[in-house]
């Protein structure tokens, strides 16, 4: 052929004339090198002044020739509020040491006592890396941080995929790692032991941490024009500090169910015997995801189940649905359910019975415990006609669970043992691209 | 009016699609419009322009131009402005490919059927249809827009009259509705009129010639043209070789060893489409061609 | 058990090979709340709130976590 240079502008001026009209601007060429960014703005609210989060999250994807993607992601939250401590509540008021060994803390008669939870700012960064690898790979890679006061995280990731069967079905595995540390404050209290007065530091110990390896086997197949299923079977080894290092249990009397009292030197620590719990230092994981989306014309249905097994004794079933409705072109309302049960751990018990020998394990923290949980959610999106999307969600979510009756002793049966949750949360969303 | 075909418009999530068969092929746009009063508008305008250009350069027809050129039997012929830029442009390609591509080579085809067969036709009737191949036996007077074949020669604008089609459709749909987005697909050549509102690219799927189970390239454009050579079901296989159906109209035999597609993206469709021609008449060299031509390219 | 998924796996690769779809008839698909990962920041909310609230966690993607919350 000739000379390639020449070559261009002669096509060039042959194609100019050809249409009759000056050469246009470039192509754009890098036609799919732009950032594409999704932000939300969240707040989360539990009833009885317990904790509020708001929380803000942005999401930035860049698209590069050859499909491959560059995904960062930052969220800012700050939480205030109050957690159940797992200490039951009483008829008279309960006084406790402050997780920093510095102060006490009251609960009124007839309340669930709340552990006051400390301002906290947590701060997470992720990144991620997908490319094609040959024609029917695809490998990514990511790196994960977070880090409030006390506690930091440090995590990576890698997945491999492969297309099947003209892409109608992919095989896809990952493997994820991460080493967290945790930093009590007032330090990590030693297991089982008792809560002790203001500045008696004896029963805490300095920081801790964990690690978490997790694998990931997905299959996606395309069933039809209209839809798309998704099986992901996961598996999640936890070892190292697995407590929760502020949650406590009430030791009670066998006959009274009440807390066993004690007296405070100079009236400066807690009015009762409580432990902090304890929970076996690993945890093996494992479950099954099953997820489907359905398009009726214009409208998109979403299901999905989930059943996870551990080997701490739970196990949890979650169901949840979702149905994409468009209102004109521009807007879409979707509501959402959730349904969610879980069972309890075998080491979960509402208190400790005094005189019994100190079982290996215990937590009374609710969420090990058995509960149902229900969502309900609206989410309400609009195009705007730029082509961004704007959008508001709107959930309430509700726990109810139960203490079993072979654990509740004496007057514990007159009394709320374990307090329902409910949340509301509100979400905006603003979806752009640069 | 020429209104030879059906023309349906449906409605996507965020985009309406004509579709409407020309040139042979399948045809679609589609358009990033609010209303469907605005989308027909421009299918309108759309299918209208293919239909025109089919109606006027098909080379099966008898009664348009190119049929008046081909049975000229050695006299001139008076072009019109618009078939004496599209004979520019061949003339141009000619030039630039040192006389592989030549519109006078479509009498080739009389020797070569491109079936997926193995009739390989015997050099002497080669030779004979030679004799009325090359634009340089052409006499073509671009100031008194006349065009001179010798007796028995022919030309067919199948290489560059579809993209050619796709540029005017393109400039038309924006000329009917300015600054709205659209994709003109004919038959896999793309042009993309305009960004779209919410300025994301639109994504083509280019798809595998053969091989089934092979998997779609999705390529996405903001703007500009996308065209596609290949030849799936287009070539003659012969002792063991297999022929596509891009001939060299030097040697009247078909480019060996070129890749089984090409897609190029280029500013126009007609200088994506001529860079596919371009670059499977280089046969092994194609890819050395496509990187030497600086254009964004997916070979197959 | 895990050579079992695996196993399981393969069969259903081969089992689906008659399902599916052509490539030009992935339009449907090809919408944007058609992916398995629309909305992956709401999802990613939803994983840590619930994170912290439940006992069990992940499953769609990688397990959630990375906060102190649980």
């Amino acid at each position: 052929m000739n000379d390639k240079l020449n070559l261009h502008a002669a096509l060039a001026a042959a194609t100019c004339a050809l249409l009759g009209t000056p050469v246009a601007a470039p192509a754009a060429d890098d036609a799919s090198q732009r950032w594409s960014f999704d932000t939300s703005l969240l707040y989360y609210g539990e009833s009885d002044d317990r904790v509020q989060d708001i929380s803000a999250a942005l999401s930035a994807q860049r698209d590069f020739d050859d499909d491959r993607k560059l995904s960062l992601n930052l969220t800012a939250d700050t939480l205030t509020g109050a957690s159940a401590s797992g200490a039951i509540s009483l008829d008279r008021a309960q006084t406790f040491t402050s997780p920093s060994g510095k102060a006490t803390y009251s609960t009124p008669a007839g309340k669930v006592p709340l552990d006051d939870t400390f301002l906290d700012t947590r701060i997470a960064l992720s990144g991620s890396w997908t490319q094609p690898l040959a024609r029917l790979y695809t490998v990514s890679g990511g790196l994960g941080f977070s880090n409030e006061y006390d506690y930091t995280h440090l995590g990576a990731n890698a997945s491999l995929a492969r297309d099947f069967n003209k892409r109608n079905t992919t095989l896809s595995f990952g493997v994820a790692y991460s080493q967290d540390d945790i930093k009590p404050v007032g330090g990590a209290p030693i297991p089982l032991s008792q809560m002790l007065d203001v500045g008696d530091l004896r029963n805490k110990r300095g920081d801790d941490s964990k690690d978490v390896l997790d694998l990931l086997l997905g299959f996606t197949q395309v069933l039809g024009r209209n839809t798309i299923v998704r099986v992901n079977y996961s598996y999640s080894d936890s070892s190292g500090y697995l407590n929760d290092p502020y949650k406590l249990l009430s030791v009670v009397d066998p006959v009274t169910g009440d807390t066993v009292t004690r007296v405070a030197a100079g009236g400066q620590g807690p009015d009762g015997v409580y432990r902090y719990e304890n929970r076996p230092d690993s945890r093996t994981k494992q479950g099954i995801y099953a997820e489907m989306k359905h398009a009726f014309g214009a409208r998109v249905w979403q299901l999905s189940y989930r059943f996870m097994t551990d080997d701490w004794g739970i196990d949890s079933n979650t169901l949840e649905t979702r149905l994409r409705w468009p209102l004109g072109a521009a807007n879409f309302i979707e509501p959402q359910l959730r349904y969610y049960t879980q069972s309890a751990a075998d080491f979960y018990r509402s208190s400790l019975i005094a005189g019994q020998p100190l079982p290996e394990y215990a937590s009374a923290d609710f969420r090990l415990g058995e509960f149902d949980a229900v969502t309900l959610g609206i989410k309400f999106g609009h195009r705007t006609a730029t082509g961004n999307e704007w959008s508001t969600r709107l959930e309430y979510y509700q726990q109810s669970g139960d203490v079993p009756g072979n654990q509740i002793v004496g007057r514990q049966a007159a009394r709320e043992q374990y307090p329902d949750l409910s949340a509301l949360i509100v979400q905006f969303g603003y979806r752009f691209g640069l | 009016m020429h209104g030879p075909g059906a023309m349906s418009l449906t409605r996507e999530p965020d985009h309406w699609v004509g579709r409407f068969v020309a040139m042979a092929c399948p045809c679609e746009v589609l358009i990033d419009s609010p209303t469907e009063a605005l989308a027909r508008v421009v299918v309108d305008c759309v299918s209208q322009c293919a239909w025109r250009i089919e109606h006027k350069f098909s080379r099966y027809r008898q009664d348009n131009i190119v049929h008046r050129i081909n049975t000229s039997n050695g006299r001139p012929i008076h072009v019109d402005d618009e078939t004496a830029r599209l004979l520019d442009f061949a003339a141009t390609l000619t030039a630039v490919s040192e006389g592989r591509f030549d519109i006078t080579s479509g009498i080739l085809r009389k020797a070569w059927i491109f079936d997926g067969g193995t009739h390989v036709p015997a050099q002497a009737d080669i030779d004979a249809l030679l004799a009325c191949v090359g634009w340089h036996k052409v006499l073509w007077d671009r100031q008194a827009l006349q065009l001179q074949l010798q007796p028995g020669m022919q030309i067919d604008f199948g290489g560059i009259g579809k993209e050619y089609a796709v540029d005017t459709a393109a400039t038309l749909a924006n000329s009917t509705a300015p600054g709205l987005s659209c994709v003109v697909n004919f038959g896999g050549d793309i042009a993309v009129v305009n960004e779209r509102r919410d300025r994301q690219p639109w994504k083509i799927g280019i798809e595998s010639p053969d091989r089934a189970g092979t998997p779609t390239h999705i390529v996405p454009l903001l703007r500009g043209a996308l065209a596609t050579s290949g030849d799936s079901r287009r070539f003659v296989l012969h002792a063991g070789r297999r022929y596509s159906h891009i001939l060299d109209a030097r040697t009247g035999w078909p480019v060996e060893h070129a890749p089984r597609a090409i897609s190029v993206a280029a500013d126009t469709c007609t200088q994506a489409g001529t860079l596919t021609t371009l670059a499977m008449l280089s046969g092994a060299q194609a890819e050395t061609f496509l990187k030497a031509s600086g254009a964004k390219y997916w070979l197959q | 058990m895990k050579i079992l998924l695996a196993a399981a796996a393969l069969l259903v690769v081969t089992g689906c090979s008659s399902l599916g779809v052509q490539p030009w008839e992935r339009d449907v698909l090809a919408r944007p709340e058609m992916s398995l990962d629309a909305n992956a920041l709401d999802a990613a909310i939803d994983d840590h709130i619930y994170f912290s609230k439940e006992a069990s966690s992940g499953g769609r993607g990688f397990g959630g976590g990375g906060c102190g919350c649980n």
